[in-house]
């Protein structure tokens, strides 16, 4: 007679690395005396004081994505190799690890959730922030009713030269970071006019209500999105910056990279 | 001290039979006294002895139940004022921790044991048992001293493993193993100046140790500044380029021959890029060679 265990065992047989998705100390001191298996830890901060680590961004509400990027970002350390079998302890329901995916690495089509914000010209921080804020408004809108928004994270310089001022510039002169508590309420103010909110490298904001004004040919966005995307979509293939859009239609974030949807959150969700 | 001041004040009262006890003490022993003043004396002897063990054990007992009051009173002082929190998970803390302990009480028995030290010098003075003016003077003097002494060196042990985990968190960027001498080196200055203090409260000579660490600050100051140099020059050029904005992000500039757009103006460096070529100025040398806007 088969026990449970010989038949859900199969799920992590042959698997070389675990990756643990933000695991609690005592969880994780377990792991770490496995002999023949190499833990690594995915989360938002190493708060276990693990060897080999993942920083994640966001608490992606979507296990595949949550999943994904962390594979990917292991990847990209080498922590596993490519075609590894992999086994991802993780959360799906509440509190506490209490599912288990087997995942070969690598398998996946690259989705370049990883590279939108480890490897793009601004700080990760920096995305990760503008991602935050675009989910917040997502969530509150403007005074209960929905809003959209745009920023254009990166390579200021460049972008500023391709776009033009609608209004004067209330960033002027002013030295506020994307991450500062007092933006987020700014940016809600500012997000009533139209046009786009530019921002450096390092966080800074440089301007809001920016018309950009890049060559629109060639960018290969869904049908169906606005304008706001289109532009949006369109300046990251001119420059090398980042795109976040808060749609106003459909209320989802989505961020572009070199002119590519990458990542569609439902700020609803988180 | 107030406490001490004034406890010894209201003993100046009980020191009359104290004198006269000590006068008879002095009578016995001296060979001069007659046998029948001998005799008489060991009488009054026999009675103020007991009334100044009665007198000891009160003492001893007030001194007990003030430490007492005091160790609690300082405990709640310390944690009130965040100090239990402020020292968690430095190696004092967790020193005292493995000894059953903690520093908030530590520092509470330290303050109970001088106050119970008050009394009991009081209670051996007023029983006799030691010279009560010179010694107890002296001892009084001596125990401010003592008290501070002791802790100044509990608190700079503290205050130096406090330092030692700030200065390391700072570096922990940094991965080269060299620099884990630094919060060493931060730890033992903070020691080394709680020691001299705390000598210094003692009365023992400091003087070399002083000049020992005069050397190791002018070193401080002069290395120091000799390192930092180009970065204050740059912090001091960069608060004014961030205050004044005579160049934003996204303006073509020329700056010491280099021409592109601006991408970054921070406190130390201007970033300046064109052409995929992106040149990190410092801001002292756009002070310096000024700043050619180009508008066309």
């Amino acid at each position: 007679m088969a026990d449970l265990d010989g038949l859900l065992g199969g799920i992590v047989e042959g698997v070389t690395t675990v990756l643990l998705f933000s695991p609690s100390t005592s969880y994780h001191e377990r792991f770490a005396d496995l002999e023949d298996v190499s833990v690594v830890v995915v989360g938002p901060e190493n708060a276990v004081g693990a060897e080999r680590f993942v920083e994640l961004p966001l608490e992606f509400e979507s296990i595949t994505e949550r999943i994904r990027f962390g594979i990917e970002g292991a990847l990209d350390h080498e922590f596993v190799a490519d075609g590894e079998e992999i086994a991802c302890a993780t959360t799906v329901f509440n509190d506490g690890i209490d599912g288990v995916i087997r995942a070969r690495a690598g398998e996946m089509n690259h989705s370049g959730v990883y590279d939108l914000f480890t490897n793009s010209r601004a700080d990760s921080d920096v995305i990760r922030d503008a991602v935050d804020v675009a989910i917040e408004l997502g969530q509150k809108g403007q005074k209960g009713k929905p809003v959209g928004a745009l920023f254009i994270v990166g390579d200021a310089g460049k972008v500023m030269n391709k776009s033009r001022p609608l209004s004067y510039n209330p960033f002027e002169k002013s030295h506020v970071h994307v991450g500062d508590p007092i933006v987020n309420v700014m940016i809600k103010e500012f997000s009533r006019l139209d046009g786009a909110f530019v921002i450096s490298d390092a966080g800074k904001i440089v301007s809001a209500y920016r018309y950009l004004e890049p060559a629109a040919e060639g960018v290969d966005i869904p049908k169906g999105l606005g304008s706001r995307h289109m532009a949006g979509g369109a300046i990251t293939r001119d420059t090398n910056a980042t795109a976040v859009v808060l749609s106003e239609s459909d209320g989802m974030v989505r961020a572009f990279k070199s002119g590519e949807l990458i990542l569609e959150l439902d700020p609803e969700e988180y | 001290m107030a406490l001490a001041v004034s406890t010894s004040a209201s003993t100046a009262v009980a020191a009359a039979p104290v004198a006269s006890a000590l006068a008879a003490v002095v009578s016995t022993v001296s060979p001069t006294a007659g046998p029948i003043a001998a005799q008489g004396g060991v009488a009054r002897n026999l009675v103020s002895r007991n009334v100044d063990v009665v007198l000891l054990g009160v003492i001893l007992l007030v001194g007990v139940l003030v430490a007492y009051l005091v160790a609690r009173a300082g405990r709640r002082l310390l944690v009130a004022a965040g100090v239990g929190s402020a020292v968690e998970s430095t190696a004092s803390e967790r020193a005292a921790r493995r000894l059953g302990t903690s520093v908030v009480s530590v520092l509470a028995w330290v303050l109970a044991l001088f106050v119970f030290l008050v009394f009991a010098v009081l209670a051996l003075g007023s029983a006799a048992l030691l010279d009560y003016r010179q010694y107890l003077r002296d001892f009084i003097d001596y125990l401010p001293g003592l008290f501070l002494a002791v802790l100044v060196l509990i608190v700079g042990l503290v205050v130096a493993d406090k330092v030692e985990l700030l200065v390391g968190e700072r570096l922990r960027g940094i991965k080269i193993p060299s620099v884990g001498v630094l919060p060493v080196l931060a730890k033992y200055s903070v020691i080394f100046v709680a020691a001299l203090i705390a000598l210094g409260q003692l009365g023992v000579a400091t003087a070399a140790l002083v000049v020992v660490l005069g050397a190791y600050c002018l070193a401080l100051v002069v290395l120091g500044g000799l390192a930092c140099k180009d970065l204050l020059a740059a912090g001091a050029a960069g608060i004014y380029l961030l205050l004044n904005e005579p160049y934003a992000i996204g303006d073509e500039v020329r700056i010491d021959g280099t021409r592109g757009v601006v991408q970054e103006v921070d406190v130390f460096v201007t970033r300046v890029e064109s052409d995929g070529e992106e040149f990190v100025v410092p801001n002292q040398r756009v002070i310096r060679s000024g700043i050619v806007r180009i508008r066309e």
